[in-house]
């Protein structure tokens, strides 16, 4: 079985960046390796060598090195086509509900993703499989999809629409019994109802099978390891704090913290020599109050959580070339071995 | 007449910190303003320099007043006062019964998040409402909800909300969408996606680009080899890589990157003397 590496963290930070250039590293380092990217940047994408919705594809120029980028709502149709009858799953995909559900349900992209990543990592074809976590989780919703999913498909919506029972197909409402059925019919017209539970019904007879994944992916969860990506701003620092304090729960705690975009600790009490003209004095000035800023936030964040701390330089372009992405990981200061 | 004004943008570009910088600034300018937090990530909140905002509207400073959309109280009020369901509150099971149906008919939840938002407007209790709006990628879906939902309800009450809704939401004299970005690659695409899909479907009135963390240019050379060499040297090539973007995608308005320790509310302070007119 592969080593799961999983980067997570929130968007803008440089997470997708991370992820490729570990694999980079891992691939040089003789490992068989994929990269499992979600929509990426288009030049970093043609730098993996990856397209959207395909199968893992070799890269052209790094030996071992693999590429595949997920794409949530297609992703959704493989699931719907894996576990129902092939009847109900084109009746499902069809369905006017259907796009709504996988864009209504953030959980249900994740757990696509989630599922695709699981079946390479059993593939025995790779040593290292590394996770580039969707933008559109959010965070730790990566990592609670399986049993939301799970949660949704077992028929808890369903349950709440026909108070407790599982209707059979034809006999899906009593309004007489339920006051609540006349509001809802006046709230949204007529047959409303009947048409989402009838949805809801087809995707029920999926259940077996995501609820068999959601165990297999919760326990890749837990044997792989995760690194938290950041930067010293306070939206993203809360957002890599909640890692630390909530995956303990769904997964293996996170094996590093990699503070992205960090300023030369040197620059904040620099001397400035005289006759530097005032223009660059200040710029001086300014940056070094940026880099003290981010050793705070690093102390801080050092002194709650006791996992080890990363930092990689803040770079004026994000690399999307192989070079660039090559030196990242040797620029990154403190990261654990991690395969 | 109360006119609208959303800010969304890329997760992590500073949307509230600019919408609450804008709020301030339509204040400062005598307009009564009312703040919306329907990103609900709290960000408002601390950019308006309180601890939280509840559904009902609380006041920051005479004239100027801010609450954050609540899912299931938006969706609770909306059953009390546009449907008429009285005593939702304490009905526990009704209140789950319309979260679950709103979890899974499109656009039903979108239309009573962003009703709340637009019923504001409706009521005329004010001269501007700023929305504090989720990212880029989920504003669209929240835009097109109205419609949405109307192809998908025949009839219903529901659907005669979504046809006020995306009348006022389509007006240029009423509605604007401040898309806030940063001049670096993933902002400018998703900023580009998103004003592409605007302009094709007219969901919104008017359209506006700003961009937040604009750094000046450094006229003088350094030499050497010192902390102050590589301090201008990184600041020009963030300097020079913004200009690319910067020309690919002019914003209307540009906010300057501050450098150093700020709370929120130091920053929107700082930002609402910046948006002019």
């Amino acid at each position: 079985m592969a080593k799961a590496v999983i980067v997570t963290g929130a968007g803008g930070v440089g997470k997708t960046t991370v992820a490729a250039s570990l694999a980079v590293r891992a691939a040089s380092e003789g490992k068989e390796t994929l990269v499992l990217t979600v929509d990426p940047a288009r030049r970093l994408a043609s730098a993996l060598g990856v397209k959207l919705g395909g199968r893992p594809v070799r890269h052209p120029e790094v030996p071992r090195l693999w590429g595949a980028m997920i794409d949530g709502a297609a992703s959704w149709i493989t699931v719907a086509r894996r576990h129902a009858d092939p009847a109900v799953a084109d009746r499902l995909v069809k369905n006017e509900f259907f796009e709504a559900a996988t864009v209504h349900f953030p959980a249900s992209q994740s757990y696509a993703a989630a599922e695709e990543a699981a079946t390479y990592i059993d593939s025995l074809l790779w040593d290292v499989v590394v996770i580039d976590t969707p933008p559109a989780a959010g965070g730790i919703e990566f990592f609670t999809a399986p049993a939301r999913m799970a949660d949704l498909v077992g028929g808890r919506l369903l349950r709440l629409l026909t108070g407790g029972r599982i209707p059979g197909r034809n006999a899906l409402f009593n309004r007489g019994a339920r006051p609540l059925l006349r509001f809802a019919d006046q709230l949204l017209g007529a047959d409303l109802l009947e048409r989402v539970a009838l949805f809801l019904m087809d995707l029920r007879s999926t259940y077996d099978g995501v609820a068999k994944q959601s165990k297999r992916i919760e326990a890749h969860f837990r044997r792989a390891a995760t690194l938290v990506v950041t930067t010293a701003d306070p939206a993203p620092l809360l957002e890599a704090a909640r890692f630390f304090e909530e995956l303990p729960e769904v997964a293996a705690p996170p094996v590093a913290v990699i503070f992205n975009r960090t300023l030369p600790a040197s620059w904040a009490q620099a001397e400035v020599p005289a006759r530097t003209s005032a223009e660059l004095a200040d710029n001086l000035h300014r940056w070094g109050a940026e880099s003290q800023r981010q050793r705070d936030a690093r102390a801080g964040f050092a002194a709650r959580f006791a996992a080890p701390l990363c930092t990689i330089p803040w770079l004026a372009e994000s690399p999307t070339e192989l070079a660039g992405l090559r030196s990242i990981i040797d620029l990154a200061d403190g990261l654990p071995s991690l395969w | 007449m109360t006119r609208l004004i959303l800010v969304s943008g890329k997760g992590g570009v500073g949307k509230s910190a600019l919408a609450a910088s804008l709020a301030l600034a339509h204040h400062r300018a005598g307009a009564r303003v009312l703040a919306i937090d329907v990103a609900a990530t709290g960000g408002l909140a601390a950019h308006l320099g309180v601890a939280s905002l509840a559904f009902k509207a609380q006041t920051i400073k005479t004239g100027l007043n801010a609450l954050a959309v609540d899912r299931s109280k938006a969706l609770i009020e909306y059953l009390q006062v546009q449907v008429g369901m009285p005593g939702l509150a304490t009905l526990g099971p009704a209140a789950r019964f319309f979260d679950a149906l709103a979890s899974t008919a499109p656009g039903v939840r979108e239309v009573v998040t962003l009703g709340k938002v637009v019923w504001e407007v409706k009521k005329k209790q004010y001269d501007v409402v700023v929305a504090d709006c989720p990212p880029t990628g989920q504003v669209t879906g929240l835009l097109r909800a109205p419609e949405t939902v109307s192809s998908l309800v025949p009839a219903g009450r529901i659907r005669q909300q979504a046809e006020w809704m995306s009348e006022i939401l389509r007006s240029p004299q009423r509605s604007e969408l401040i898309v806030v970005t940063l001049a670096e690659e993933l902002p400018t695409i998703e900023t580009e996606e998103t004003m592409s899909m605007l302009d094709e479907s007219k969901l919104i009135g008017s359209t506006m680009i700003v961009t937040n963390r604009a750094l000046g240019r450094l006229r003088t050379e350094a030499k050497g080899v010192d902390e102050v060499a590589e301090a201008a040297a990184l600041h020009r090539s963030l300097f020079h890589s913004q200009q690319e973007w910067l020309e690919r995608l002019p914003p209307r308005k540009k906010f300057p990157y501050l450098f150093g320790v700020f709370t929120e509310s130091e920053i929107a302070a700082r930002l609402s003397d910046l948006w002019g007119e």
